[in-house]
């Protein structure tokens, strides 16, 4: 008798665990994808738990290709944009636009897993379209990263920040926004300081002269 | 005033000259002395009656890897995914059987569940209408992305998307990749390429008489291309564009090109980048291309990613042949491979790519076999034989220099020459099989145990016999080495048996770097280890230094002497 508890002790435990499992699969459900691209994570109407309402609603437009690269030195993708700042328990209703005859991604990284798994929400345009995903954010002060995942695109220009709330500071290596780690050696342009050897001519020149009246006058005061 | 000159007091010129002279004295002197010290520790250095200790190099085992991480077990037995029926690979790493349903009924026609687990985009591989009505589709949508492996990263010191070519080498590749969803990484918070990007570029199988669209979608920051070599194809498209893939003709980074072809002839082709070919096609821009004969019903496998046993055989090969092989062979040069990791700036990377780098006087340090080298090769890259079986191997030489491929153990059958079949008479059989670069060659072999195809069961190995191919930069063994394996040799985890004491060493970082001796082994770890330092007795090193401190102390002595009796005269 005993052993037979046991067994169904066994059977309960079992059975809660394949539930857990199944809740794990939500992740599974918060995914729509099609031969354009796909949504995964994107929250229309669940409050993060620190937000008591939603305090603002903004609508971004946000582009991604080659383009947008054109403005920076040295990059080769990049988004239109690349700061976004809003308060806090803000929605943001993002419209994701690819210009490029290529994959891009918009990923927001760092969101409350609870309700973003993994931590982001993930946008993907498999060539030229839009599509369209809101997400809600905590009210805590915080710099998200957003970027493309494809392999070399957030290090050649497709990475950006979304500040809440004044954000906590600025992330590395957004173009022209913020500076690598890991930097780029460039050549001198000896040319563009050449009028410095004529300076240093003048003013060693200038240095002697003003020097030997001033040590005369000194002579001449102590006669 | 001219009398001065020749007197013997301190302005004189006679005692300037002698000054000079002391000075030159002193140089000599330092001079003998350096030469002293040289001599005595060379003289150290040779060895006498006991020479230096054999150090222990136990300590560095910590960098030992797991010969197999066994990730996917499920993935190994044969199987059946969405209709689609995918022959057992009980090798370590075996090719995910999602990716290959996917690939052989299309991204269109497979549930969104096979989708996911195949990780390819929905518009990746789409099959459409059956022209000749025989049961399979014959419009077939490939599309291919532009991928770098080990890459740089202006964020820290560190390579993103890495792909280990062996332990501890991550040069920078670039591969066409099957187009797929999701992050070109492992999971969100990993490096590691994405399992679908790796070298080499994946093998594309059509049906002869497809219609095929192959679409170049350029996820890379430079120029490139897809030229069919070999591949029955029209000079321009039905747009009347470039159709060969040419320089004049490069599909820019954002960009996307079709090319369209239809081949009427089926064999063993290839497709590589022609943008400054010697560069890019060294960097892993390149993969084999196989047309298979037409059949009813014959769905074939389009991509074979990462190369190697073609899990769902067309209907052709699976009438002659057990089982299919492709076998990719690739070679890197690492100065070539540094440049993406030296500069994150694209201008950068193609100035010192094309111009400051002289391709003329690049060599070949890296030797691959479907993307890996030894020891890695014996995860993915093995050939499993049952006995009396016939294999067909397709070998494509993809290096710069030339191969001898050799199987130990085995003499098989040419079939064919660069895609075209052998007639009777030209199918040789050897056991040494020369590829120049580019060729290709269709073989049979039998593992039947006649003394001439097979001499039984055994781990035969089988490799490129250029002595460079078996070397991984100058580290032996590496490069291409693989196993032509008998199953009952192989562990559970598909690992060749009998092979354990190597595994120690070779799956070790800190071999490849060349940190560690040959032969640690067992008892022969004192006789064929690392001999240590030597370290000179203390009697020696004081009697020498004493004698140094009074040589020192008498010339200095003799100088003052000298000097002195100068002044007093």
């Amino acid at each position: 008798m005993k052993i037979s508890k046991l067994k169904d002790l066994f059977k309960v435990i079992s059975i809660i665990f394949l539930l857990v499992l199944n809740v794990a699969q939500v992740s599974f459900a918060m995914m729509s994808m099609d031969e354009k691209g796909m949504v995964m994570n994107a929250n229309n109407d669940n409050l993060p738990k620190d937000c008591p309402k939603i305090s603002e609603e903004v609508n971004l437009s946000i582009h991604a290709g080659r383009k947008y690269a054109t403005k920076f030195n040295g990059k080769m993708f990049a988004f239109d944009q690349q700061e976004w700042n809003v308060a806090p328990c803000a929605k943001i209703n993002i419209t994701f636009i690819n210009d490029d005859q290529i994959r891009h991604q918009l990923m927001i990284h760092g969101l409350p897993g609870y309700l973003y798994p993994e931590g982001m929400l993930h946008l993907e345009l498999y060539g030229e379209g839009e599509l369209h995903a809101s997400v809600i954010l905590p009210s805590q002060k915080k710099t998200y990263l957003v970027h493309c995942e494809l392999a070399q695109h957030a290090e050649k220009g497709m990475k950006a920040q979304l500040k809440v709330g004044g954000g906590d500071g600025d992330l590395p290596s957004i173009p022209a926004l913020s500076a690598p780690v890991k930097v780029d050696i460039y050549k001198l342009d000896w040319q563009a300081v050449m009028w410095g050897g004529v300076l240093i001519l003048l003013v060693s020149v200038l240095t002697f002269y003003s020097g030997r009246v001033l040590f005369l006058y000194y002579l001449k005061m102590n006669k | 005033m001219y009398n001065g000159f020749l007197k013997n007091n301190k302005g004189s010129l006679k005692f300037m000259v002698k000054k000079y002279f002391i000075w030159g004295g002193w140089l000599i002197a330092l001079a003998l002395i350096i030469l002293l010290v040289k001599w005595f520790f060379v003289l150290e250095e040779h060895a006498r009656a006991r020479p230096p200790a054999t150090v222990s190099s136990s300590a560095d085992n910590a960098n030992v890897e797991k010969p197999c991480t066994d990730d996917h077990v499920e993935w190994r037995g044969a199987q059946e995914i969405e209709g689609v029926s995918i022959l057992a690979s009980p090798i370590c790493e075996p090719d995910n059987p999602f990716t290959i349903a996917a690939a052989t009924k299309g991204t269109n026609n497979v549930s969104m569940s096979t989708l996911m687990q195949s990780h390819l985009a929905q518009d990746s591989i789409v099959m459409e209408e059956d022209l000749d009505h025989d049961g399979d589709p014959d419009v077939i949508h490939i599309k291919l992305e532009i991928v770098e492996l080990n890459g740089f990263s202006p964020d820290g010191d560190y390579l993103m998307n890495t792909y280990n070519i062996a332990p501890g080498l991550q040069p920078s590749l670039w591969v066409y990749a099957p187009k797929m969803q999701g992050m070109a990484v492992k999971n969100f918070n990993s490096r590691v390429a994405h399992p679908l990007l790796r070298a080499p570029s994946p093998v594309i199988r059509v049906e002869q008489g497809d219609k095929v669209y192959i679409t170049l979608e350029n996820t890379h920051y430079l120029p490139h291309t897809i030229h069919l070599h070999g591949v029955d194809h029209p000079w321009l498209n039905s747009k009347g564009q470039d159709n060969d893939g040419m320089e004049e003709h490069a599909i820019f980074p954002g960009k996307q090109h079709t090319y369209e072809i239809q081949p009427r002839h089926a064999g063993t082709m290839l497709y590589h980048c022609h943008v400054q070919t010697a560069q890019h096609f060294m960097m892993g821009l390149n993969g084999m291309f196989i047309v298979e004969e037409n059949r009813p019903n014959n769905w074939v496998q389009t991509l074979n990613v990462g190369a190697g046993q073609v899990r769902h055989p067309s209907v052709s090969v699976k009438k002659q042949y057990d089982q299919e092989y492709d076998l990719h062979y690739q070679s890197l040069d690492k100065q070539l491979s540094k440049i993406p990791q030296e500069a994150n700036d694209p201008r950068l990377i193609s100035q010192k790519m094309s111009r400051e780098y002289n391709m003329s006087t690049s060599t070949e340090n890296y030797f691959l076999l479907n993307g890996h080298s030894f020891p890695y090769t014996l995860r993915d890259a093995m050939i499993v034989a049952g006995e009396n079986e016939n294999i067909k191997l397709h070998i494509a030489n993809l290096q710069r220099t030339p191969i001898a491929v050799h199987f130990h153990g085995h003499k098989a059958i040419i079939m064919a020459y660069d895609g075209v079949d052998a007639q009777q008479g030209s199918q040789i059989t050897r056991d040494v099989f020369d590829v120049s670069p580019a060729q290709r060659l269709d073989l049979s072999l039998k593992t039947q145990n006649d003394g001439l195809n097979s001499y039984g069961a055994g781990l035969w190995m089988f490799h490129d016999h250029v002595p460079t191919g078996t070397t991984t930069d100058g580290m032996e063994p590496g490069g291409n080495m693989a196993i032509l394996a008998y199953k009952k040799l192989l562990d559970e985890q598909g690992m060749p048996t009998m092979h354990e004491g190597m595994f120690n060493d070779v799956f070790n970082k800190e071999y490849y770097a060349k940190k560690r001796p040959i032969w640690s082994v067992g008892d022969f770890a004192f006789l064929l280890g690392d001999a240590g330092l030597v370290v000179p007795e203390n009697g020696e090193l004081i009697a020498f230094f004493i004698v140094l401190g009074l040589l020192l102390g008498i010339i200095g002595m003799l100088m003052w002497l000298y000097v002195k009796k100068d002044y007093e005269n």
